[in-house]
């Protein structure tokens, strides 16, 4: 019910034309209201450019581009993302700064910082 | 530079002679010393080569970060070698032997043997110093021969990633070696 009541004051939002603009070009359309999603794009055996400007609740997304299997795998455990060709995986941030590498390719590191 | 590498690099230093020789009889388009097929053929043998000495390396070591290396090997190597046949197989290419691929072949098989008969740390930095030797020949074959002989453009573009992705693997090879030492 509650769930409800959040998609339809973001709908609402929407229709209104009070949602936020997306200042980075990479941010897509906002998960809520509130919250911008940052893109990663991962191709041949590289992240790309690490997002800035993240803040906690905003979606952060992995595009595996690459014809290899990666994966965005947290230092701490929090988070382990598999990410097949072609395919993308996303997590919610929490504020901090996170490192992250690819499991199956240790060569591979990245760093967030989330306010 | 041990023989199998000595060999490789002989093959591959040949190769780069012989496609600057072909090149010089005033021809309207000069035919590369090696044609598409063969390319293929020597990409995925090598890819075949790696894959071999991965599951060796899988066999006989017992070091978690060897292990772990071998199996980035193993995978990525046949991730690229099925690529590569999904895209012989669209161009309508058959891979075709060579002599570099059947030199390549056989040195592998003798370094095969050599790192049989090792065991422990021994083997462990003999199959990662081989693969730090492995993979700089390899891509500087990709470099120098390979891709510039390329005629059809989506394998050179293969071929363009792999160098990009064995370039990662060399310097993961040469960061373990160093922590074996
Ligand atoms: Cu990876």
């Amino acid at each position: 019910m509650l769930r409800m009541t959040i998609l339809l004051a973001g709908l609402l939002a929407l229709a209104g034309g009070i949602a936020p603009a997306s200042a980075s070009s990479t941010a897509k359309p906002p998960a809520t209201a509130a919250h911008r999603m940052h893109v990663i794009v991962i191709d041949q055996m590289q992240y790309g450019p690490m997002p800035t400007d993240v803040r906690a609740g905003d979606i952060i997304e992995w595009t595996n581009h690459d014809i290899l299997e990666h994966s965005a795998t947290a230092r701490d455990g929090h988070f382990d993302v598999d990410l097949k060709p072609g395919t993308s995986g996303r997590i919610t941030a929490t504020a901090g700064t996170f490192a992250f590498f690819c499991k199956f390719h240790p060569t591979m590191t990245g760093t967030v910082v989330v306010k | 530079m041990n023989k199998p590498l000595l060999a490789l690099a002989l093959v591959f230093g040949i190769a780069t002679v012989a496609s600057v020789q072909a090149q010089t009889p005033a021809a309207a388009s000069p035919a590369p010393a090696i044609n598409d097929a063969q390319i293929a053929h020597i990409a995925y043998t090598a890819g075949v080569i790696d894959i071999a000495a991965a599951k060796q390396a899988l066999q006989k070591s017992h070091n978690k970060d060897v292990r772990a290396f071998a199996e980035e090997m193993a995978r990525d190597h046949a991730a690229v070698n099925e690529q590569a046949l999904a895209l012989v197989k669209k161009l309508g290419v058959t891979p075709q032997d060579n002599p570099t691929s059947q030199s390549l072949s056989k040195n592998a098989a003798a370094e095969l043997k050599t790192l049989a008969a090792l065991k422990g740390s021994a083997f462990d930095k003999a199959y990662v110093d081989n693969e730090v030797a492995y993979h700089k020949a390899v891509n500087g074959a990709l470099r120098s021969t390979l891709i510039p002989s390329a005629q059809n453009a989506e394998l050179k573009s293969l071929l363009e990633t792999g160098l990009k992705l064995f370039q990662s693997h060399q310097a993961h090879a040469e960061h373990l070696a160093q922590s074996l030492n």
